[in-house]
């Protein structure tokens, strides 16, 4: 019971820490720009100009949550190691199991605001050209919140074992892009031989697979999203969590 | 229960560094036995790199020990049990800048496991305490080194606990706010809270403790009660030099 009030705390102490920063003030401001450009870009494409500003939007308001989480989550903990905060935290009956969902918890938490938020700003943008919320909208935010559910988590196993910032950042980076060709990688684990054929459907098995969750790009097809992504967005995110914990229960502060 | 706050028997510490040719290995603290008697005030005492701070950490769960066996309250320090009766006052504590005194005591008293009416009372209780209620209304940012460092003995004090751990209470504070603290330890103590605390300042712990231990190198090299350097004619600081050299 103690460990679940912990988990609150810090969720909610990650949460208004993150909206008290000025950067996450800085990142509003950005989306709003970009969001902004998306308009003149969809001026420009002339009798596609709906679906150009709802895509160009949707995929401006997940890169911008994106930047936001993983600069967060990768560097959390070791600014909090840094500042000695996190001497106040596992000095008191606080689980190291706490500890880390609150964090992760906080962090979807502002995710998803700023998602939220960056929604109605772009569907705000698409009322004043003109046009209607694009079909699938909200299923595309979900989709979204549940790319950066898994990524956000992984990024914070990744902080346990890296070296710094830049570093966990860079190899999130790369598990984001690998994780949107997971089909292709899959296509090229059928075709291979002998042992490189084992190692890359090793690989594929712990390679998030984001195109589950791309239901922006589902325009026209049937707009849901299958109980198998959840599962497999939950799997994911549970799995990077307890390799996370396994690692921070060893680690010395 | 336990007659000692905290025991150390046997216990060492090495750190290990991880490179690109292997790992390199730093022995802390060696061969480390002692207690410290619940409602006691104990210094330590030692030069840069002696291992003070990583006892502090030792005991309150923050490293483990590579061998030997630490005791906090009979439970092992990284015990719910033995960290519940334990405040940690680290060297240079940091407090997110933008926050108000009671905004940053009641997430840490919250960890604790206060809520309600119980955290309200226990903030105004451990401002009052460390004099920071006429300062409630301030910003952490507007806070000088000796408003900090009193913040953070009001975060160690929030949930009344019966050992106070202090790195370095009093390092870098100026004469009044040295003054203060020491009025507060001494009150603490007189309630029966046995402290605990690593210091340069050697005046400062002669004042306030009534045993202390001299580490040298990573080994406990002495430990003196408050009778043999008040029978001293150098006092405690002639043991400690004569102990270091």
């Amino acid at each position: 019971m103690r460990g679940f009030t912990a988990l609150r705390a810090v969720a909610a102490n990650t949460f208004f820490e993150s909206v008290r920063n000025r950067f996450f003030l800085l990142f509003a401001v950005f989306a709003f720009t970009a969001i902004y450009a998306s308009v003149l870009a969809g001026v420009m494409a002339v009798d596609q100009e709906g679906r150009v500003l709802a895509d160009f939007g949707l995929a401006l308001i997940e890169l911008t949550a994106l930047g936001y989480t993983l600069f967060s989550a990768s560097s959390v903990l070791l600014r909090e190691a840094e500042t000695k905060t996190i001497y106040l935290v596992f000095s008191r009956p606080v689980p190291r199991w706490a500890y880390l969902g609150g964090k992760l918890a906080g962090s979807l938490l502002t995710a998803a605001l700023m998602l939220a938020v960056m929604g109605l700003m772009h569907l705000a943008l698409l009322a004043m050209r003109g046009f209607g919320a694009p079909p699938c909208y909200a299923l595309a935010l979900i989709g979204s919140f549940l790319k950066l559910a898994v990524i956000t988590s992984a990024a914070l196993f990744i902080s346990l074992f890296s070296t710094s910032a830049v570093s966990t950042l860079v190899i999130s980076g790369i598990l984001w892009t690998a994780g949107h060709f997971a089909s292709e990688a899959r296509f090229m684990a059928e075709k291979a031989e002998g042992a490189s054929a084992f190692l890359l459907k090793a690989v594929i098995w712990l390679l998030p697979n984001f195109q589950l969750f791309n239901l922006r790009d589902a325009a026209g097809q049937a707009c849901a999203l299958p109980p198998a992504a959840l599962a497999a967005a939950a799997a994911w995110t549970l799995g990077a969590f307890l390799g996370a914990l396994w690692l921070l229960a060893r680690k010395e502060f | 229960m336990s007659a000692h706050a905290v025991s150390f028997s046997g216990v060492e510490k090495t750190y290990k560094r991880p490179g690109f040719v292997g790992a390199s290995y730093t022995t802390a603290v060696k061969d480390l036995s002692f207690e410290l008697p619940a409602g006691e005030v104990t210094g330590l005492l030692g030069l840069n790199g002696a291992g003070k701070t990583t006892i502090m950490k030792l005991l309150t769960g923050l490293i483990f020990p590579t061998a030997g066996r630490v005791r906090v309250f009979g439970h092992p320090p990284t015990d719910g049990a033995a960290k519940a009766r334990v405040g940690f006052l680290p060297e240079l504590p940091y407090f997110p800048p933008q926050l108000r005194p009671a905004e940053a005591l009641g997430y840490y008293g919250r960890l604790s496991g206060l809520s309600g009416p119980e955290l309200d009372g226990a903030v105004r209780q451990a401002m009052d305490r460390t004099g920071l209620e006429p300062h409630a209304g301030k910003r952490v940012s507007e806070f000088s080194k000796g408003m900090m460092q009193r913040l953070g003995l009001a975060q160690a004090l929030l949930h009344g606990p019966e050992l106070l751990v202090l790195d370095e209470p009093v390092s870098g504070l100026d004469p009044l706010a040295i003054h203060d603290i020491r009025g507060l330890l001494a009150g603490l103590n007189a309630e029966g809270k046995a402290v605990f605390l690593s210091s340069h300042s050697i005046s400062e712990v002669e004042k306030l403790c009534s045993r202390v231990l001299i580490m040298v190198k990573g080994r406990l090299a002495a430990v003196v009660k408050r009778q043999q350097w008040e029978a001293s004619p150098g006092g405690l600081e002639k043991i400690f030099v004569e102990a270091v050299r």
